[in-house]
């Protein structure tokens, strides 16, 4: 390809697709550079929050103007696309919101690193939601998870984060591995990476089955569905609260994205068999919820059983749901409720926590409604919300991936799915009934709740996170009506 | 605004309010309720002598966009109304609430703000459920009047109020999304959310459908009855409740049950009903019988009206699946009855709990010479859950006894023991409450009923007596919207019986 090539590949509706990433990486250059003068350490935060801000505001554009398939059929900036790259700013925007008061004294001088990593990541997700190409995805997958293996890790002095980065990092390294291998197959089997020119090809034949297998596997991996799913709990809980917000909302969605662009690769015989992993990912994830005592571990099982629960729109989608984009429908809106939900939970935690890993227990939100009201009708709101209980917006991203499963015929798993969403608000409920319900222990009830006041960007998108859920549960048409 | 609108979301405003003030203002927290839910039951009241019961249609309806399903383009609306089969639910829930906060004077002193919030948040929601005309409107009320129970229970609960609203609040969330798989299958059939349209097509659908799909309904609406057996959380969840609970709980939340097997049920699915109402009155009559062998070995008063409950609702079933029209009619009318002796039984439980704390039987006898005003109050509404005739229990099980005479004859004789029963456990229980002599030092200075706890239970007393006296009014509200769903049951019965003779035909013309 000779660089005149190049040029008329970057034509006008090119630039435009991919203005969000360009705005997002020259506010990480800016960032990068306002470390080295002392004078600007005092913009650091303003510099984060406006790339964000205008990154996300290049996304809605194109969500508008929808410059479409660009860049030879590798990058794809049209509705959907645009839709996910807003909800992966948000995510990211909130997990750094709630960063900003969280790390001890001792981890601050590294506070720009973190905040640099941090804003790499959306330019990850962007490109893995956007990709029409396999390679694409997999640059996408890198830039991602790569901030992510340091910010895992980020608290350097506790044993757990530095084991939940090494963790992560390890198997994170399989599935890229993974990853890789099943595209070569793929591409030895069709002699193409492009996802349009797999499709009009198709998947014929052992190799390209095997390759999909593994490609497949390393998606699971990403949105921890069984059988990739045992590194979650661990690194989920040994993550600084706010990175597991954006492991647990932004990655996923991420990884989702792609999923349903991919997924006409699986054979439509598949369905069965991929409903019933997701069923066997809801089951272990609800029960080993019901196991325990951390909430911020029980958040990271109850985020297996939500990767279940949205997997099985893929299942719907396989077994013939008649409606065009049910499944894209369903997951996106399941997803931008999860993003809120599940990022204000991991929120409040993170606010609640002040130091070590005491506060994410169940034993220390004892009594938390007579110290802290507002904190905890706001949990209590996004434990609701994870339930699928009706006026928030979890319920109705419930309602949309069982009647995407209804429509296709798949009766059984959506029944069983449901019953299986009634374990769920067993371990949901012991959050309020210990904040309710229980009186406190003296001890937290004279530590607790002293850093928290100074907290207001965490305060802020918290209320923003609830807000957010209710109007989604109340006014859903405000997103419906959107929805590409 | 709309009247319906104005019912229904007055006690979310008056909960808002509730929130605003202070915690420590408790006599103005109590006094917003207060005035809340009696401008809510005024409104019941007027809603209650504009209805028509002549007419079949839906009365005062409201209808306004709400949201569209993606993709589908199936609207989603906010839809409300009131009909022959919900207006008396509406006025019992709307009536009920004032008396019920007043009973909160006795017994809520920890955290008024919040039972107040909650109090009122639930009314909303159960009014929500009987005026709801749209199905996902209806669901969304349905699983919202769920959470405010849920801690009414766990935080004023008595000792084991945890284990009971976990139990309560899991039992009826299985059958609620099992009963969500249900109404999504629905509404993508017929592609529309208005329950009067899916109504009057539900029919059409071919039995094995109709079947399932009544399964999954009736499933989530059994368990809310409850009918047996899925009974046992009922028993943990009165006991525990705080009176106030345990009064909206047995009068109005209970009868969502019953009124979602009447129209999701019977009305929804009338030839699956016919097939199944068998199975259902059978379930009702041995209920009825179960429910009352419960009660007399309980040694808790209050659990002992919780198991009463189990039997009294066993009737409302029993006259429903009869499918005639004295069975739905009493069975209507037996679901107001309920409500006003149960909650009566619950109110009057608490206050003597308020005195003696303790529920045991043994701990009372011979407080009828220390109370004689709760005597009379307690023997009245014993009589009216007995069914003493000029009461409001004789009319309503009357005629679902008659009813179900009608239809299968085994199940109405066994209910008729039930009546038995029931008068043996709730005299005897009396008996040992208020008569003999008084042999704990305790019971020789009980206060008796002050003006507040006579006052809150005059409405209900003078119901019970009007309904006794005067039933046809309360009857007839009903009869425009009765004499619809008759017919089609009679089409459906028409329909089987064909079938039935149908079937003889082809098996000899296979022989031929």
């Amino acid at each position: 390809m000779n660089p005149q090539d190049l040029l008329q590949l970057f034509d006008e509706r090119a630039i435009e697709a991919v203005r969000p990433l360009l705005a997002l990486s020259a506010g990480l250059i800016i960032l990068l550079l306002s470390g080295v003068f002392d004078g600007l350490k005092a913009l650091r935060g303003p510099i984060v929050v406006a790339t964000l801000l205008f990154g996300g505001w290049l996304t809605a554009s194109n969500f508008v103007t929808q410059p479409g398939v660009v860049l030879d059929g590798t990058y794809s900036a049209d509705r959907a696309a645009s839709a996910w790259g807003l909800l992966f700013v948000v995510a990211t925007l909130l997990a750094w919101l709630f960063s900003h008061h969280y790390y001890a004294e001792d981890e601050r001088p590294f506070q720009l690193e973190h905040d640099v990593l941090m804003l790499t990541t959306p330019i990850g997700m962007m490109l893995m939601g956007g990709a029409q190409n396999l390679i694409v995805f997999f640059v996408g997958l890198e830039i991602l998870s790569i901030p992510l293996y340091a910010l895992a890790s980020f608290r350097r002095s506790r044993a757990r984060s530095v084991e939940a980065g090494l963790k992560y990092f390890l198997l994170g390294a399989f599935a890229a591995a993974f990853f890789l291998y099943g595209s070569s197959l793929i591409y030895a089997a069709t002699g193409t990476v492009q996802l349009a020119e797999i499709k009009a090809i198709g998947i014929h034949g052992p190799l390209a089955l095997a390759g999909v297998a593994l490609l497949m596997a390393s998606l699971f991996f990403k949105i921890s569905v069984f059988p990739f799913h045992l590194w979650v709990p661990d690194v989920y809980q040994g993550s600084p609260t706010p990175v597991t917000a954006l492991m647990a909302t932004g990655t996923k969605a991420a990884a989702f994205a792609f999923l349903l662009n991919a997924m006409f690769m699986l054979p439509a015989k598949a369905a069965v068999l991929v409903a019933v992993v997701a069923l066997v990912t809801m089951a272990l994830g609800n029960l080993g919820a019901l196991a325990q005592t951390d909430v911020k571990r029980m958040l990271a099982y109850s985020g297996i059983a939500h990767a279940g629960t949205v997997l099985l729109v893929v299942a719907g989608t396989l077994a013939g749901d008649p409606e065009s984009g049910g499944a894209l429908h369903a997951a996106l809106f399941y997803m931008g409720a999860y993003v809120f939900t599940a990022a204000g939970a991991f929120g409040l935690l993170a606010l609640l926590e002040r130091d070590g890993e005491r506060f994410t227990s169940l034993e220390s939100l004892k009594g938390l409604a007579h110290r802290r009201p507002v904190v905890a009708a706001a949990l209590t709101l996004f434990m609701l919300s994870l339930g699928g209980i009706p006026a928030t917006g979890g319920f109705l991203g419930k309602w949309m991936v069982f009647s995407s499963l209804v429509r296709a015929g798949l009766i059984w798993p959506a029944v069983i799915g449901a019953l299986l969403s009634v374990i769920a608000l067993g371990y949901y409920l012991r959050v309020v009934i210990a904040m309710y319900m229980q009186p406190a222990s003296d001890r937290d009830a004279a530590t607790q709740s002293v850093r928290g006041a100074s907290a207001m960007p965490a305060t802020l998108a918290a209320g923003v996170c609830a807000v957010f859920v209710l109007v989604m549960g109340v006014l859903p048409s405000l997103f419906l009506d959107r929805l590409p | 605004m709309d009247q319906l609108t104005l019912i229904t979301f007055l006690p979310l405003v008056g909960a808002l309010l509730v929130l605003l003030t202070p915690a420590s203002q408790e006599k103005v927290l109590r006094a917003i309720a207060l005035v809340t839910t009696l401008v809510v039951a005024v409104l019941g009241v007027r809603l209650y002598l504009q209805f028509d019961g002549a007419s079949a249609a839906l009365q005062c309806a409201v209808d306004k966009p709400w949201f569209v399903l993606p993709g589908s383009a199936i609207a989603v609306r906010y839809k409300l109304g009131v009909d022959g089969l919900s207006i008396l639910m509406v006025v019992l829930t709307a009536v009920l609430m004032p008396t019920v906060i007043l009973s909160t004077w006795g017994h809520i002193h920890k955290r008024v703000k919040e039972f107040m919030v909650w109090m009122l948040v639930m009314q909303t929601g159960m009014l929500g459920v009987f005026l709801a005309t749209d199905l996902v409107l209806f669901y969304f009320f349905w699983e919202v009047s769920l959470i405010p129970l849920y801690f009414m229970v766990g935080i004023w609960g008595g000792e084991r109020r945890l284990y009971a609203t976990i139990k309560f609040f899991l039992y009826t969330l299985a059958g609620s999304l099992v009963m969500l798989v249900a109404v999504i299958a629905l509404i993508y059939h017929f592609r529309t959310a208005d329950i009067e349209t899916l109504c009057a097509q539900a029919g059409s659908l071919e039995l094995t459908k109709q079947l399932w799909l009544f399964a999954g309904f009736a499933l989530a609406f059994s368990i809310k009855v409850p009918l047996l057996p899925f009974h046992t959380w009922l028993a943990d969840a009165h006991t525990e409740a705080p009176t106030s609970g345990s009064v909206v709980l047995a009068g109005v939340l209970l009868k969502m049950g019953t009124y979602g097997l009447l129209r999701f049920g019977v009305d929804m699915f009338p030839a699956a009903s016919l097939e199944l109402a068998p199975l259902f009155m059978a379930l009702g009559a041995v209920g009825i019988v179960y429910g009352a062998f419960l009660a007399m070995a309980q040694t808790d008063v209050k659990r002992l009206v919780a198991c009463s409950s189990v039997s009294h609702l066993g009737y409302v079933v029993l006259g429903m699946f009869a499918l005639t029209r004295a069975g739905l009619s009493g069975s209507i009318l037996q679901m107001v009855n309920h409500g006003i002796s149960t909650g009566l039984l619950f109110l009057l439980i608490g206050m003597i709990y308020e005195r003696r704390h303790t529920r045991a039987l043994d701990q009372f006898g011979g407080i009828a010479s220390t109370m004689p005003i709760f005597a009379f109050f307690l023997v009245f509404t014993v009589l009216s859950s007995a069914a003493l005739p000029g009461l409001n229990g004789f009319v309503g099980e009357y005629l679902i006894l008659l009813g179900a005479f009608q239809a299968k004859p085994l199940w109405a004789i066994i209910g008729v023991l039930g009546v038995i029963f029931g008068a043996v456990y709730l005299l005897v229980a009396t008996r040992r409450v208020l008569f003999g002599p008084v042999t704990h030092e305790e019971n020789k200075h009980l206060e008796d009923l002050n003006v507040r706890e006579i006052g809150l239970m005059l409405p209900m007393v003078v119901l019970a007596v009007w309904i006794g006296f005067q039933p046809t009014p309360f009857l007839d509200q009903s009869r425009g919207s009765l004499d619809r769903v008759m017919k089609k049951i009679e089409l459906a019965r028409g329909a089987q019986s064909a079938a039935l003779e149908v079937q003889p035909l082809t098996t000899e013309e296979v022989v031929r």
